[in-house]
């Protein structure tokens, strides 16, 4: 006998009962519908808060951090007095200087080590965080601003919404995008009016000459002329792609004219800076201002404010690294970086090079440094080999973990509610099933008499059992996509909608479910026809010929 | 070909003892054509459950070409009855929701009949009981004669070696039992078929059979060789 004889005589035998056989489906139906529908509920749960830390780049993102300089320095110095030493005492403050290098790398995070990480299998690239406060004049007036350097291309989210312009290009070296912030606080009317306008960043005024400004040197030719002083001191200084290191040399002087420069902007008075009138439109206030301009970006996009509803207002946390009024291409920001040093830096790498805890070329490397990877799913195998390459790095992958098992339980919780119904389900195949056997005694015995194998009856009844949980199965996924369809039409017409709120899909259906619920509704019902094939096989032929 | 030795079969019935069959010895040969009569109960239907494999004796050796049926497994037995033996009920027993080609198809189908040779082979068989015509009714719309002749086509389905017919002519007229004997004595001078058949008519079993058994409260109480 052949497998199509026997789903011949299966469906033969479903067709004989046509309703008995329908409203057992029925059950089915119901189970693998309340299974479908509410693990569909769950995993599209699931799916709407991953993709929303996903958007917010919270698991694509780690932030490494490198030696810091001055935890070194504070416990390593000690050993080496420098000038006059306090002699003994140094052996009990190493204690917290240890528990404090815990915390810190043990690498320094230099360029060679940025392109160590980049190679890193799983890695997109690395950005290193610069990250500076600046006074910045535009529209005419002066603000300070926080400067972050910019990786190009970068597919950080952050730069994903412009309310005008678009993302820096990758060969542009003085163009920088601006938040909306900026825009109210410089006193534009709309995003669109920025585009195009200048930034000027001011320093004080033995620094403005420290670096030669290409984009100086190429628009505003008026003010350069009467800048004549920065003009000779940007004739003697080296190249513009200069480094921390090279000015060094120049430390001295410019920490005492930075002491002075903090000093006096203390009292933070808008209208003046260094005792000038900034925001006066007169010819001589800008010619004045203008010997303090150290370098000019023009603004090429503004970045829409990404605002959180119902969560406390502007969020201005979006992935690992830390956010920024200003944004200009990484190398403009490095350079600035390295000709403007803050005070404490500067001696604190002189009082690291001193000390030969580094050399005079080395640097002490960036703070820290915004890691991409591809997938969310190599984060993990990343984070171990950057701490096995001594790096301390910090991030949400361990919170990724946690949500998925948070949800697995879930799920798992919600597949078996709908597992129960489908439980009873079983129960109804079962029943029908040994229905059919009183029914069709006789004719099992016939078909023993006339040489079926037990093997063959069983199937039989296997196979008719497999046909309700497949036709139970289909119709059930059907249902319960309408279910979930439906439902997402009504959330949105009563709640959303009314609201103000975009469309969400609650739900996610994707084809393992169904067809793994399809499966298991046949698997199933063939284990609730176990019992009675059974029986059937063990049916009498003489005792099931006999009665008439 | 078939052989019965020492074959009892006791139904524990409540308190009592029933001995459908008591000691029963009795050996068919190859190509024989045996009638078997007896007052009712006296254990005919039993005796050809035995021989057909649907049933195992209390005691005794059922043999079936010189081989004990008594070894064989389930898978087994079901192998016999399908290949080795056709049987004709007395109550016909067909399944009454299948039309009557279905229901030979059926048990080709168990004999490993495939497609369309299946089917012709179907078509001829009620062709050859004379129920051409009515391939396509279903048993509640056949009369009792046409019934019998479809379980007959059954029987003779997978070309058995032996047929064990429960009064096959049970509902028949004369003229009808007479053709169809015929048919089945024709079987067994041409292609050897071995036929063991209960019937209450004498003078049909003198007609046709070789060799006629009488049976009385499970036992054989005397056996007539036909001319
Ligand atoms: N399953 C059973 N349980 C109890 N007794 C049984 C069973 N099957 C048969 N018998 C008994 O065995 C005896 C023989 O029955 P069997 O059916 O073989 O008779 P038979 O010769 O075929 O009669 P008939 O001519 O009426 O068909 C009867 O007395 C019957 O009651
Ligand atoms: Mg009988």
């Amino acid at each position: 006998m052949s497998f199509f004889d026997i789903l011949g005589l299966a469906l033969r035998n479903l067709r004989e009962a046509k309703l008995r056989a329908a409203l057992t489906t029925m059950g089915v139906v119901i189970g693998v519908a309340v299974i479908v529908t509410m693990t569909s509920f769950g995993l599209g749960l699931q799916r709407n808060t991953v993709e929303r830390f996903k958007n917010l780049d919270l698991f694509n993102e780690v932030q490494v951090f490198g030696r810091d300089l001055n935890t070194v320095l504070e416990s390593q110095l000690d050993r080496k007095p420098e000038p006059a030493s306090e002699g003994g005492e140094n052996k009990e403050p190493k204690k917290p200087g240890n528990k404090r290098q815990a915390k810190s790398s043990e690498r320094p995070l230099t360029d060679a080590a940025l392109g160590e990480i980049a190679a890193l299998p799983g890695v997109a690239y690395v950005e290193p965080t610069v990250r500076f406060s600046v006074y910045a004049r535009a529209n005419d007036r002066v603000r300070q601003e926080l400067i972050g350097g910019v990786r190009v291309p970068n597919g950080a989210s952050r730069f994903q919404h412009f309310a005008a312009g678009q993302m820096l290009g990758a060969k542009e070296t003085d163009a920088a995008i601006v938040d909306e912030s900026f825009i109210s606080e410089h006193g534009f009317k709309q995003a669109a009016d920025a585009i195009g306008q200048r930034i000027e960043f001011l320093a004080p005024p033995d620094e403005v000459g420290s670096l030669s400004n290409a984009s100086r040197r190429n628009e505003g030719g008026a003010e350069q002329r009467a800048s004549g002083k920065a003009e000779k001191e940007a004739g003697i200084s080296s190249s513009p792609t200069r480094r921390a290191d090279d000015t060094a040399a120049e430390s001295d002087n410019t920490t005492a004219a930075l002491g002075e420069a903090t000093a006096e902007t203390e009292t933070d008075e808008p209208l003046t800076f260094f005792g000038l009138p900034l925001e006066d439109s007169g010819e001589s206030s800008r010619a004045g201002g203008s010997g303090l301009v150290a370098r000019t970006f023009r603004i090429v996009g503004v970045l829409k404010n990404e605002v959180e509803k119902g969560s406390g207002g502007n969020r201005r946390f979006r992935g690992m690294m830390p956010a920024a009024n200003i944004y200009i291409p990484l190398r403009a920001a490095n350079e600035w970086k390295a000709t403007h040093r803050g005070m404490m830096e500067q001696v604190a790498l002189q009082l690291a090079r001193r000390s030969g805890l580094i050399d005079t070329e080395e640097t002490e490397g960036y703070q820290a440094a915004t890691v991409r990877v591809s997938d969310p799913a190599a984060m993990k195998n990343v984070v171990e080999r950057l701490r096995e390459s001594g790096f301390n790095v910090f991030g949400l992958f361990t919170e990724l973990d946690e949500i998925r098992t948070f949800f697995l339980i879930v799920n798992a919780t919600l597949g078996l509610l709908g597992g129960i119904s489908l439980l009873v389900a079983s129960f109804g195949i079962a029943n029908t099933m040994i229905m059919s056997i009183l029914e069709r005694t006789r004719e099992i015995g016939i078909m023993m008499a006339v040489g079926a194998e037990d093997r063959e009856i069983k199937l039989i009844f296997f196979v008719e059992a497999a046909v309700i949980g497949l036709m139970g199965g289909i119709v059930g996924a059907l249902a319960a996509w309408s279910i979930d369809k439906l439902s997402n039409r009504l959330a949105y017409q009563f709640i959303l909608a009314p609201r103000g709120e975009p469309f969400i899909d609650f739900f996610s259906l994707p084809p393992y479910l169904w067809l793994g619920a399809i499966l298991f509704a046949m698997a199933v019902a063939v284990a609730a026809a176990l019992y009675p094939a059974a029986r059937a096989a063990r049916i009498d032929p003489v005792k099931a010929l006999r009665h008439d | 070909m078939l052989e019965a030795r020492e074959v009892s079969k006791i139904y524990q019935m409540g308190g009592g003892v029933v001995a459908a069959l008591d000691r029963v010895s009795l050996s068919i040969k190859e190509g024989e054509f045996v009638a078997l009569q007896g007052t009712s109960g006296s254990g005919k239907s039993t005796l050809l459950n035995l021989f057909g494999g649907l049933d195992s004796p209390t005691h005794g050796d059922v043999m079936f070409d010189g081989r004990s049926l008594a070894p064989l497994s389930k898978k087994e037995m079901a192998r016999y009855r399908r290949a080795s033996v056709g049987m004709i009920f007395q109550n016909f027993n067909l399944i009454q929701t299948m039309t009557a080609e279905e229901n030979v198809s059926l048990a080709l189908a168990f004999g490993g009949w495939r497609g369309r040779e299946r089917t012709r082979r179907a078509r001829e068989l009620l062709m050859r009981v004379g129920l051409g015509e009515r391939a396509m009714h279903r048993p509640a719309e056949l009369s009792g004669g046409e019934q019998q002749r479809v379980a007959i086509a059954r029987a003779l389905a997978n070309r058995p070696r032996v047929l064990l017919a429960d009064e096959p002519t049970g509902n028949l007229d004369s003229t009808r039992a007479g053709e169809l004997l015929s048919l089945l004595r024709e079987m067994v001078t041409r292609d050897d078929l071995t036929i063991l058949m209960v019937t209450h008519d004498d003078q049909l079993a003198a007609r046709f059979s070789d060799r006629t058994i009488h049976m009385k409260d499970g036992r054989i109480e005397g056996m007539r060789d036909e001319g």
